[in-house]
Order: C-alpha cells, then structure tokens, then sequence
C-alpha cells in the first residue's frame, strides 16, 4: 500500500524550501542537511538567513512541499514564521533543526512540527521529509491512494 | 613485532593522519627529535612559550558569556569573575554585532525576540559603561567583543574610550581584540560585510595603533578556531592560522618595515581549536609554536626570541559537543581541557556542556571553570612543563602535523594568498567537504559519539533545559537608542562620522577618527553604514 502510494513521485521526491531563522550566519548545519535531502532526490531551495514574511512568500511562490527551518534563538521568532505559513501556505509541511532547546520542542510538536536537534540522523530527516510532501500531496490529489 | 608490523589494522587521526600501532626512536625525524629534546621557553618552542610555564604563568580562565542587556551581560561577568575566572569576555547580540546593525534595523526588527539570545546588546559606548561599571578594567585582562573583523574597531574603541574616561593608563591596558576573519567570512557569514581587502586594512590599522598607544594589548587574534569548528582539520587549521598571519605581516612590512619586530610579537597572540583528538591536538599546539619561528624566520628575516613566541588561546570544540546526554559534556570538556594544557595553553575557555542547546546557563559556565580548576589544582598535571615531550608518538605526530601544514601552506600562496582563498571559496569547500565527511561517518556508524549514535540509551532523572535568555530585550535597546540619539550632541556625532568617512576612503590609520566618534556616541548601525558606504559589500563566495 504504502509503496503504491509513492510510486507517482519516485522522480519527484518533493521540492524543499530551507531557510534560517535567526540573524546568525553559521552555515555547517544547513549545508549536510541540504546535501543530505538532494541526495534523497528532494529538489531544495536554499533560502539563507530569511524573516517571516521572506519564508512564507518563497513558499507560496516556489510552490514548495515542505519548509525547512534551521533556528537558533527565540521560540517566538519560529512562531511567528508558523502562523504566517498557516495563513499563506497551510497546506505545506515544516520541520526545524538546529539548536532547539529541549522544553521548546513539546510547544512545537503541539503544532505538530517535528524537530530535529544536534546528532539527527539523516534517515529520521530523509523519512520525515518524505512522510511530510505525501501528506501535502495527498491534501491536493496529487497521489492517487491504491 | 616492528612498529610497521603492527600497522595491520588502519588507525587514522581526526585529519586523516595514519596512525602506527606504537612509535619507537626511528619514527621521529632528526630536527624533531632535537626539538623535542630542547628547553620550554626558547626557540622553536616546541616545549612551551615560557621556561617555567604553569609555575610561573598559570594559564589564563577565560570564558565566552554574556546576554540580554548590558545589565545581564555584567552580572553574569561579576559571576564568572566571583567563581574564579581570571579574565572576562564580552559577548555581543550576533543580530547587531554581526551585521553592523542597531537594533531599529528592519531586518532585526523581524526578529526581535532573538535579540539577546546570543550576547549582549550594544550600540554606543553608554552601554560598555553600564556593563564595566564596577569591573576593574586596570586589573583584568579582558576581550571586550570584536570578534568580527568589521565590529572590532567600534568594540575596541569603546573599551579602550571607558578605560581612559577612568583615567586609566593605555599603555598599560592589557586585553585582546579578536577581528577574526574565520568567523565571519568562513563559518559564520552575516548579512552585510566589507570585503576582505578592507578587513585586512583595517586589522593593519588596529595593530599599529595598538603598537603605538597599547603595547600590551593582541590586537588581533587570530582564531583558528573557528576556521576548525567550521570544518578544518587540524593540519588544514594552521596552514589557515599562519596564512592569515603573513597577510598582516605582509602588510606591516609594506608601511612600516621598521616596526615588524615589534609588531610581530603582537600579532603572535593566537586562538587554536582543541577538540577530541587528544594527542593530534596537543601535538597541533607543539607544532604552532615552532612554525610561528619558522614562517618569522623564513619568510621575513626576524629571529627574535620575543617576537617568535606565539602565545595561544584555547577553546575546546563546540561541535564536539552532543545535544544528547548534555552530561557526557563535562566529559568530552574535561578531556580537551586536558589536551590544552597538556599542550601548553596561556589561557583556556572551556565550552559548557549545554553548547548544543542554548548559551550557557549560569551551571554549565560554573562546571567549565571548575573542569579548569580541578586539573589546575588537583592533578599535577601543571607542575611540569611539556609532560609528553620526547615521547616517539608525539614528536612524529607533531613532525607530520608540521609537514602536512607547510604544504597547504604553499597552497594557499600559490592559490593567490589567504584572502583569494577567502573570496574564492576553497576554505569553504575544504571546510564543507570535511563537515559532510565526519557527519556521514557517524550517520554509517563508522566514528561512534556516546549518547548519539551508540549507548543512547538515557536515565537522567531530569530534562536538561538550556538557557532561558531574558525577555524583552529589544524594547529596552530600542528605548536606550533612543535615548543616546537624543541625548548626544547631534552636530559632534555627525562631524565624527564624517571624519570617520573621510579617514576609511585615505591612506591613514582609520583608528584615531574610530576613538573620536566613539567618543561622540556614534552607534553601531552608523558605524557599519560608514563602513558598507566606503568600502562596500563582500561578496559570498558559497551557494547552496
């Protein structure tokens, strides 16, 4: 069942947008990540360091699958790129890695965002980011279930 | 059995250096073993920078803090100090220092929550007041921020600003900039920033004013660091250290070849990475000391004993460091902490164990200075200088760091030099080529991290929280902006930021015109339009 499900998208993993949340530059995070969803075949949009109404644009624009956040600061900042993606792309799924500190991570998930701290590993990522663009395009009728 | 016999199964060092099952005498090169067999504190100190070391100089307690606002950022200076830290770093909001940015710019306004997270906020030389008052600046030796090449000038000249309004001698200040290009232009590139060409001006600048009024200040200290917590190996890690060096000495040769002796010394105040390679990053730190020799001696002419004595600042890795079980931490510090002494360290920051989470909480700053003070105090480790010195591992292991170093070294000159390898990307790719290499290695399985990819399992009766900055910082640094443009003389404040102008797009030392409109309450933000207005923005080699 589950592998019919995906046959549609085998060359069409799912396009990514990733940006960063915070005035922070360091980039040694991102950069395994992105490598790590295109050599899952995920076609990814590196946005840089990008505020709540810059993510919530490229989304629509970009017609993007998923957002991937790298945060590194307050929890409100990662809030208010959330409620902004509710508005503008409520269809489009969302994960966040970096430097999450623990008691944060149960508010998130609330939302149902995963997260993924220091020390993830690149299967958990790769499954989640999958789980996430079949979601969406289920949500639109892209994937006929068998 | 032969130390080649017993090569069988393949041991590499962290860098990828193969490791042989036991070393004996024939495995060490003859100028190795010579060095080896010298005294601590004369060239090529290998030995170590002093002939007493710890006995006479014990290392320097040195920690990365500070948070919130200027107010916060004292207070938990004023703890660290009470707790036994022996100098104090100022650490600033990454949202403004990093981008040259006051607190009322668009792009931090977006975020504003995030202000504070990562270090203090400050925008005027109001705000150093505020986080030194109380704070013996005559006493201490300090790093009062500047850690990015294009916000040292303003960070310096603030500290230095508050020092003489106390009355205080600079020629006596002792302390240390930073203006790493490593940082900024390598690991953690911000928003806007002047090329290199300017940086490398403006370091230039720095050190020869500190050759002038502040001789016993680092003016610059290189921190390599940060080009190893970004991706570099340990031999790659020097050959970027001394790359960096020869640009500024270069350029002192260039305009003052006179003072090259004298100026070398201070530019010989470094900032290395020890991480979890215990015996390839002690022998980094050997081999640091008789290449800063090596390049005065070879590439300039200059043998002199003091100026040919490089001085190192450790910090243990950050990236070393895992979100899960944070308590294996203190671990993972307490070992590189050894490696740092044990390697002949002048001063020593130790990263807290809840790194991957958050800045650090009051308890993890506390357990960093007392990982120091138990090897300080309760190991003997100190009493003896260079304890694994003559050893057949570690002087082949330091040969090999030296030789593989000195090649890249090469290659960076013949690439163009540090800053082309900069604006071009390759310290980049290096770094990133490293990065993916080690983070696959523990995602195959292959290199093993406790709590991360095995023995994960977790009975910690507790959840370990991080830090929880203070709130509602930027509303505070907003009224204090306010308030500084209003109070200040606007006129003298304007004058100062055009002679600043004036002084960047000349020949002179840019310094003198930076202490002025320090002094006039010129701010952050204005600084850094000056500065993006003269010398324009560095374009990023890196895309993803």
């Amino acid at each position: 069942m589950e592998g019919a499900d995906l046959i549609l998208n085998v060359d069409q993993p799912g396009k990514v947008l990733f940006a960063k949340t915070a005035l922070d530059g360091h980039w040694r995070g991102p950069a395994v990540v992105v490598h790590v969803l295109r050599d899952a075949g995920f076609e990814v949009i590196y946005l840089g360091m990008a505020t709540a109404d810059e993510i919530a644009a490229a989304a629509v624009q970009e017609d993007v699958d998923l957002v991937g956040l790298n945060v590194g600061g307050s929890l409100a900042v990662v809030m208010r790129i959330l409620d902004k993606l509710d508005v503008s792309a409520p269809d489009v799924g969302v994960m966040l890695g970096g430097t999450i500190q623990p008691q944060h991570r149960s508010a998130l998930e609330v939302r149902g965002i995963s997260t993924f701290p220091p020390g993830s590993m690149f299967s958990d990522i790769v499954e989640q980011a999958r789980r996430l663009v079949e979601v969406r395009r289920g949500s639109k009728g892209d994937v006929t279930p068998a | 059995m032969s130390s080649e016999q017993a090569d069988a199964d393949r041991y590499f060092t962290a860098s990828g250096i193969p490791l042989r099952g036991w070393y004996g005498p024939e495995d060490v090169p003859s100028p190795a073993r010579e060095a080896g067999a010298g005294s601590p504190g004369v060239p090529p100190y290998v030995r170590g920078a002093y002939p007493g070391m710890y006995r006479t100089k014990p290392w320097r307690v040195f920690q990365l803090s500070g948070h919130g606002n200027p107010e916060d950022e004292r207070e938990r200076i004023l703890f660290l100090l009470s707790q036994g830290e022996t100098g104090f770093i100022m650490e600033h909001d990454r949202n403004t220092a990093d981008h040259l940015y006051n607190v009322d710019h668009p792009e931090v306004v977006a975020r504003r929550e995030d202000v504070g997270q990562t270090g203090a906020v400050i925008q005027s030389v109001r705000d150093y007041e505020t986080i030194l008052d109380g704070i013996d600046m005559g006493h201490y030796y300090a790093h009062p921020g500047g850690a990015v090449v294009q916000h040292a000038p303003f960070a310096l000249g603030c500290y230095w600003t508050v020092a003489s309004r106390r009355g205080l001698d600079l020629s006596r200040l002792s302390g240390t900039g930073q203006s790493d290009f490593f940082l900024t232009y390598l690991g953690c590139i911000p928003k806007r920033q002047i090329p290199t060409e300017a940086g490398i001006r403006l370091n230039t600048d720095i050190i020869e004013f500190c050759g002038r009024y502040l001789p016993r200040w680092v003016p610059v200290s290189i921190a390599a660091y940060n080009a190893a917590d970004t991706g570099l190996n340990a031999y790659q890690e020097l050959a970027a250290l001394f790359a960096n060096a020869a640009v500024y000495l270069d350029e002192i040769n260039r305009r003052t070849p006179e003072s090259l002796t004298r100026l070398a010394y201070m530019v010989g105040g470094i900032n290395l990475r020890v991480g979890m390679d215990f015996f390839e990053d002690i022998c980094k730190m050997r081999a640091a000391r008789k290449m800063w020799v090596e390049l005065l001696r070879r590439r300039y002419g200059v043998a002199d004993a003091r100026a040919a004595r490089l001085r190192i600042h450790i910090v243990t890795a950050g990236s070393a460091l895992a979100y899960q079980q944070p308590l294996n931490n203190i671990a993972r510090g307490t070992i590189m902490a050894m490696a740092s002494v044990l390697g002949g360290t002048q001063s020593l920051g130790v990263a807290t164990y809840d790194e991957a989470m958050s800045i650090p909480s009051e308890h993890a700053h506390q357990m960093s200075l007392r990982i120091q003070q138990i090897i300080h105090h309760e190991t003997n480790i100190p009493a003896v200088a260079d304890p694994l010195g003559g050893s057949h591992y570690v002087e082949a292991l330091t040969a090999e760091l030296e030789t593989r170093a000195w090649e890249m070294f090469e290659e960076i000159e013949s690439r163009g030099g540090f800053a082309a390898v900069l604006d071009e990307g390759w310290l980049h790719d290096l770094a990133a080529g490293n990065q993916l290499d080690l983070a696959e290695a523990v995602n195959r399985g292959d290199r093993k991290m406790v709590g991360v990819n095995a023995f994960v399992e977790d009975v910690t009766p507790w959840e370990m929280t991080g830090f929880e900055p203070v709130e509602g910082v930027w509303g505070k640094s907003m009224e204090r902006l306010r308030l500084v443009r209003r109070e200040r003389d606007g006129r003298a404040a304007a004058t100062a930021l055009r002679d600043l102008e004036t002084a960047c797009r000349g020949d002179a030392n840019i310094m003198p015109a930076v202490m002025e409109a320090v002094a006039a309450q010129a701010t952050l933000g204005e600084f850094g339009d000056v500065f993006s207005e003269v010398f324009g923005d560095w374009k990023v080699p890196i895309s993803f």
